[in-house]
């Protein structure tokens, strides 16, 4: 009997010691991963002329896509010791965020070169994920100066820029005489073409649905988002924005309520449909609108939004920055292939074949302008591209102002109401991020 | 009896003995040193061939229970940069007092209620109709389960297409039999959306119910009915007095299964509505999802999950106590 209870008790010991030991194995691989996070550097770095593979996360689909793969193929040429893999992140711009972060937070060296919204940089500079890129000495007057800025976080330049975006309107040129100027000259002039033209659904298309999206859509409508402004948003400027996005569709009926769940691929549809002869979009719609066999040829201009309260009108300045990954180990090559993204001859022939207006100013040449001439009327939009707030809480003030819009263009609540109610969080979310 | 298992376990260890034949000491508690050793050894490699699986299991469900556990009582907003500092009991304090967890508790709650009577009772009429024998019955039942085998992502995406307030095959068909709300922007509104959802819901989900209570139902005796006609019972006392009190284990279990995975609805509200139109829709799991992956607030993030978790072992908890008192009545 006593030998028995031995053998039980050691056949316990050894069960318990098999799961301590488990438990610790998979304590030390969980251990290791964080740990390896910790580390601030990127390890030995790879020389540039070494043989090496690169790995460039970017958005993308169609003409964009294959854009990008051709500067890609340009640049293996130029630099055959580098090959770059492509890593596809989702279309929509918070997943892609999300993509990016998770990568980031575990702690991979991969991938190398990072496409990043103009949002994003001083997300990902604060706790250290991107590179400071200030010892590679980039340019700034090659860039337009808001798009510069927004890749840089406590005087660092941590993001450079690969195309512009601004948000304008398009209109149709056959239905409205001359674009209009002042918010009621826009009321007007799509009530004029729904009464004359009735196969219009429409008078003026934007998103609204609750994603990011919606901030852009409110700022293009005169929303203020710089830092003073985000200490109060419950300004008269922005109680005047969100009223008009509000307006126009329980008010003026020239947006149809359905734009409260819109986003820019609807807002597409809409326009490509010919169905509304206001649409608030981004630059690559004009070269779609404009391209062989769009029934849209030679129909369409593109003008900045005239402001809610009257001011000067207000583009949202989007596009796209690329940075280097703070754990790459090829760090001197992926800053190679940012430069060759950024010169002329890669950006305009991106210009030209997905319609993603350069970010070098260098680059609106003779030659593109007679290639696609519509970049002529889009510097003037660029003109007033007004840019987000470059914050490391970006994201979180963001999705309040999200809740906020959609809150409004559903008809729960008024513009006020809600200005009221999201003021004091924004205010703390800036406050705490220093 | 206790000590013959794990002789028998250790026989196939023991070398063979050529000719030796049937051994009648075999299933007798092993006598000698040589016996023990060879047992304990059989036993380690038991656990070595299980060790994988077991470590597995830790580093998926136990590792991340505790780090959860650990994020819910520390500071830790992962894109700060500043490494996470201990909370104590904010988090939780912070998720009953703020505006946000106690709202999208109480929908979470009236969604799950709503959405479980509606799937249940529809559920079973299904599931009495497939029961019947009728021409082409295994082609419906295939029919009526198809839905189930949607991944729900894929079904949610499709609901928000077919509510599409412009080509969307809900207006359609509301215009063509000239019955109201043709015109309805679905998303939109509070309680549109909450009707989107709901069909999205128990358009996936009721097929499973009817399995489940199909099966239940196919277990039944005949016998007993052809009794209940001889008796002369009627169609709603047959139903009442025998069907429904014989499919209660079977209910049970659809109900328990269908409760749980309601309350932890994510999908449908992540691909129609977003937690809108404005926070109207957001539910606990898309708060939580919100908290960990636009936020990156893993302490608000990791509380309100733990809060998910000790709500539905309540809810399971609840069920198991109708179990027992079933079985004991």
């Amino acid at each position: 009997m006593i030998r028995k209870k031995e053998t039980t008790g050691s056949a316990f010991r050894g069960a318990r010691g098999t799961l301590v030991l488990a438990a610790v194995f998979a304590l030390a691989v969980a251990g290791c991963s964080s740990s390896s996070s910790a580390g601030s550097s990127g390890g030995t770095q790879v020389s540039a002329t070494a043989k090496q593979t690169i790995v460039f996360a970017t958005q993308g689909l169609g003409s964009e896509g294959t854009a990008t793969q051709a500067a890609v193929k340009a640049f293996e040429k130029a630099y055959p010791n580098i090959k770059v893999d492509i890593l596809s992140l989702s279309p929509v711009s918070d997943v892609a965020l999300q993509q990016l972060q998770q990568r980031f937070i575990a702690g991979s060296g991969t991938p190398d070169v990072i496409t990043t919204d103009v949002v994003w940089p001083a997300t990902f500079a604060r706790p250290g994920w991107i590179a400071n890129l200030t010892k590679f000495h980039p340019d700034a007057s090659e860039f337009f100066p808001g798009q510069f800025a927004s890749g840089q976080y406590k005087g660092q330049q941590y993001a450079i820029p690969w195309f512009i975006n601004a948000e304008g309107l398009y209109y149709r040129t056959d239905l409205v005489k001359t674009p209009p100027t002042t918010i009621s000259e826009l009321v007007s002039d799509a009530k004029a073409a729904m009464s004359k033209d009735k196969s219009l659904k429409e008078g003026l298309a934007f998103e609204g649905d609750k994603y990011e999206g919606a901030v852009t859509a409110f700022q293009s409508f005169g929303g203020q988002l710089s830092s003073t402004s985000l200490a109060n948003i419950n300004n008269p400027a922005n109680v005047a924005a969100l009223k008009l996005m509000s307006d126009s569709i329980h008010t003026y009926h020239i947006a149809p309520q359905a734009v409260s769940t819109w986003e820019e691929g609807q807002v597409q549809a809409a326009w490509q449909s010919g169905q509304t002869p206001f649409a608030l979009n981004w630059p690559y719609l004009f070269q779609l609108s404009e391209a062989k066999g769009s029934n849209l040829a030679g129909k369409t201009g593109w003008v900045p939004f005239p402001s809610a309260s009257g001011g000067a009108p207000q583009a949202s300045l989007g596009g796209d920055d690329l940075a280097i990954n703070a754990k790459s180990t090829h760090q001197a090559a992926a800053w190679k292939f940012i430069q060759f993204l950024s010169s002329t001859s890669a950006q305009v022939a991106r210009a030209i074949s997905a319609g993603d207006p350069p970010a070098v100013q260098t680059a609106y040449t003779p030659a593109l302008l007679s290639a696609a001439p519509y970049y002529k009327q889009e510097q003037v939009v660029f003109k007033y591209a007004t840019p987000r707030p470059v914050s490391p809480v970006y994201t979180e003030i963001s999705a309040q102002l999200q809740t906020m819009i959609s809150s409004v263009l559903s008809g729960e609540e008024t513009p006020s109401a809600a200005l009221a109610a999201t003021a004091p969080t924004v205010k703390q979310l800036q406050q705490t991020a220093g | 009896m206790t000590t013959q298992k794990p002789a028998a376990t250790a026989g196939p260890a023991l070398p063979a003995r050529p000719g030796a034949g049937p051994r009648p000491g075999h299933a007798r508690v092993p006598r000698n040193r040589q016996q023990f050793n060879l047992l304990a050894q059989d036993r380690r490699f038991g656990y070595m061939l299980v060790a994988p699986a077991v470590i597995v299991l830790l580093a998926i469900t136990v590792y991340p229970l505790i780090y959860n556990l650990w994020n819910s009582f520390h500071n830790d907003v992962v894109t700060s940069g500043v490494p996470a500092t201990w909370a104590g009991l904010a988090n939780y304090q912070r998720i009953f007092t703020d505006d946000l967890f106690t709202p999208s508790l109480l929908r979470t709650l009236g969604f799950t209620v709503v959405s479980v009577t509606i799937e249940t009772l529809i559920g079973l009429g299904l599931a009495l109709a497939l029961n019947r024998a009728f021409r082409g019955r295994g082609l419906v039942r295939a029919a009526v389960f198809i839905p189930w085998a949607v991944p729900t992502v894929v079904s949610a995406q499709l609901w928000k297409d077919m509510f599409d307030p412009q080509n969307g095959f809900v207006n359609y068909a509301l215009g063509l039999l000239h019955l109201p709300g043709a015109h309805t922007t679905w998303l939109a509104g509070t309680w549109t959306s909450w009707a989107a959802i709901l069909v999205a819901d128990a358009w996936r989900n009721t097929p499973f119910i009817a399995i489940v209570l199909l099966a239940g139902l196919q277990v039944i005796p005949h016998d007993i009915y052809e009794a209940a006609t001889v008796d002369g019972a009627s169609p709603w006392q047959t139903f009442r007095r025998l069907t429904l009190p014989l499919l209660k284990p079977a209910l049970l279990v659809a109900l328990i299964f269908r409760t749980l995975s309601s309350f932890l609805i994510f999908d449908v509200v992540y691909n129609m509505t977003g937690g809108g139109p404005g926070s109207s829709t957001t539910v606990l799991s898309y708060l939580d999802y919100q908290a960990f992956l636009t936020q990156f607030d893993f302490g608000y993030g990791g509380a309100v999950s733990v809060a998910l978790v000790a709500f539905a072992l309540v809810i399971a908890a609840m069920y198991v106590r109708v179990f027992r008192i079933e079985e004991a009545l």
